[in-house]
């Protein structure tokens, strides 16, 4: 008993950092989302919920609610889907699979920056995408996709897809692989093709991948902002001003500390609600 | 018959996703070696050029970019390894009814969102006067709450017996940890390594708030400041590119195995 009291110091490290730099940096956050805190005065002073009123007030900051909203509930279903066709193509084994897998994995190891600005080349006006589209008979916004009001947002989101899906296809297939084989089996027996057994083996047991997958992409999309920084930064008219990019702009870029911690916050406690849903409508419980 | 034309079928549709996926990551190397001034890849006048790479390098201190994100990944990777196992060990072989609480909390808080992190890991930095420099970059992120959920989970799967021998044999219990149980989580911390690696050389907000001078950005921050959109040089900018995302894709592809398992060694866990 003694020693096992000993090995307990050895948590210290987490303990420390859990306080420091987790559960001290949420707490103190909320205590500044109710306060007037401007970086350069430096003066402080406490105002109870009013940031938090004033939030639903600011139109600025509902579109960049709005536009999350759309970003996550226009890519999640998107990417899940697609993740899930190609994990179930490339599970059937395919000539050549792992370099499948392999190769849709990559855009997901890549820095967003990166990622952000190859994009911003091809969708600009001459770009080949904007090309592509001419060629096919479309016609794109004159100044390049991120240039329009009505592309730019629906342009990130489909990079951004584009992005996430070689990593939710490997979340998938890891879910596949841990569906027994024998299931399998009793399906071919019974002359099942692969829609059918996809249909009533594989996606009925992946129950939790997908809880995994949409939670996970959830949090993530809330979030997204490198994209909107190297992009737009939120133009044009905000019609790509995303919450955090809303955070940031308010509170690091202007200093208005107090009133982006608020925005902060509240946006801390939508995820955190999206979340709960999520677990609950998919039915996962924790497990130990 | 028609099985093997749907297998062909089937191919063909992973090829054309392939494709695309592939595309944008050759346009950015293509795009590197054209003359500078270039806006796109002219396929009728192909230019092969390693001008871009030295303009680099020679401005933006690209260099030091470079370096800083080597180095802070470096240091952040070796912290981890070292802190979460030893994190790990401790909730792994410790008092249950204390460590199960503890190892809740790093199950919290993979799932909390890191923006909320953002205002007040700032103003920290602000006040202990670590804003822009190594410390901003690097303590924050030194224990992870996914290594210590890693590491613990591979450490219950670890046997006693060893340990307990070099007990009753007088070795202390920082030398057990050192000698027996490091070892012995090799491959898990071969996981966490990789993962911890590419999620901070790839990594831009965090770098973004707490740097604001040229010597300490990394790579993604000082890529995407170089870039204006107006009078920006895209061979060069591809050439950044290409130099911040191509070591990742090697790397990538030489440790496949284990970064597959990092990124799926919380899915399956259910």
């Amino acid at each position: 008993m003694r020693t096992r009291n000993k090995i307990l110091l050895f948590t210290t490290p987490w303990i420390v950092y859990l306080l420091v730099f987790w559960f001290y940096p949420i707490c103190y956050s909320f205590y500044l989302s109710l306060t007037e805190y401007h970086l350069l005065t430096g003066a402080s002073q406490f105002i109870g919920f009013d940031n938090y009123s004033k939030l639903f007030g600011d139109p600025v900051f509902i579109t960049a609610l709005k536009n999350t909203f759309i970003f996550v509930f226009g890519t999640i279903p998107v990417t899940t889907i697609l993740a899930l066709v190609l994990a179930l193509f490339i599970a059937e084994k395919i000539p050549g699979h792992r370099i499948f897998q392999a190769a849709y994995f990559i855009p997901s190891i890549t820095a967003m920056v990166v990622v952000a600005l190859i994009f911003y080349n091809l969708y600009s006006r001459d770009g080949y995408i904007f090309t592509l589209c001419r060629m096919v008979g479309l016609s794109p916004p004159v100044n390049g996709f991120l240039q329009s009001e009505s592309t730019a947002l629906l342009s990130i989101m489909a990079m951004d897809i584009w992005v996430a899906i070689g990593y939710y296809v490997l979340i998938f297939l890891a879910g596949i692989k841990s569906i027994p084989v024998e299931l399998y089996d009793a399906a071919r027996v019974d002359g099942a093709g692969f829609i059918r057994r996809s249909l009533n083996v594989t996606i009925p047991l992946l129950k939790s991948t997908f809880a995994f997958v949409i939670v996970l992409n959830t949090i993530r999309s809330f979030q997204v902002f490198v994209e909107i920084f190297v992009m737009t930064s939120g133009r044009p008219f905000n019609s790509t001003l995303t919450a955090v990019y809303f955070i940031f702009d308010k509170g690091i870029a202007r200093g208005d500390i107090g009133y982006a911690s608020a925005a902060a916050y509240l946006l801390f406690m939508i995820i955190l609600i999206f979340s709960l849903i999520q677990f609950r409508l998919t039915g996962v419980r924790r497990n130990s | 018959m028609s099985n093997s034309l749907s297998k062909w079928l089937l191919f063909a549709f992973l090829v054309v996703i392939l494709f695309s996926t592939l595309f944008p990551m050759i346009y950015m190397i293509v795009l590197s070696f054209q003359n500078p001034g270039s806006f796109s890849v002219d396929l009728s006048n192909l230019s092969f050029t390693i001008k871009n790479y030295m303009t680099v390098f020679k401005s933006n201190n690209f260099g030091r970019y470079f370096f800083n994100s080597i180095f802070v990944a470096v240091v952040v990777t070796v912290g981890n390894m070292l802190l979460c196992a030893m994190v790990g060990y401790g909730l792994s072989r410790g008092p249950n009814k204390i460590t199960w609480p503890i190892f809740l909390t790093a199950v919290a808080m993979l799932m909390i969102p890191l923006h909320v992190l953002i205002l007040p890991i700032f103003q920290m930095m602000l006040k202990l006067g670590w804003f822009d420099t190594y410390m901003a970059l690097i303590a924050p992120w030194l224990v992870s709450p996914l290594g210590v959920f890693l590491m613990k989970q591979y450490i219950d799967g670890l046997p006693v017996d060893l340990e307990d021998a070099a007990r009753i044999d007088g070795a202390g219990e920082v030398s057990i940890f050192f000698k027996i149980v490091m070892p012995l989580c090799k491959p898990a911390l071969a996981v966490l390594a990789v993962q911890i690696f590419l999620t901070t050389w790839n990594s831009f907000l965090f770098p973004k708030i707490l740097t604001n001078s040229s010597e300490m950005y990394t790579l993604p921050v000082g890529l995407a400041l170089m870039q204006d959109p107006r009078s920006s040089d895209w061979p060069v900018t591809m050439a950044g590119s290409t130099v911040a995302a191509l070591p990742v894709i090697i790397f990538f592809l030489i440790f496949q195995k284990r970064i597959t398992e990092g990124i799926t060694a919380g899915a399956v866990k259910q």
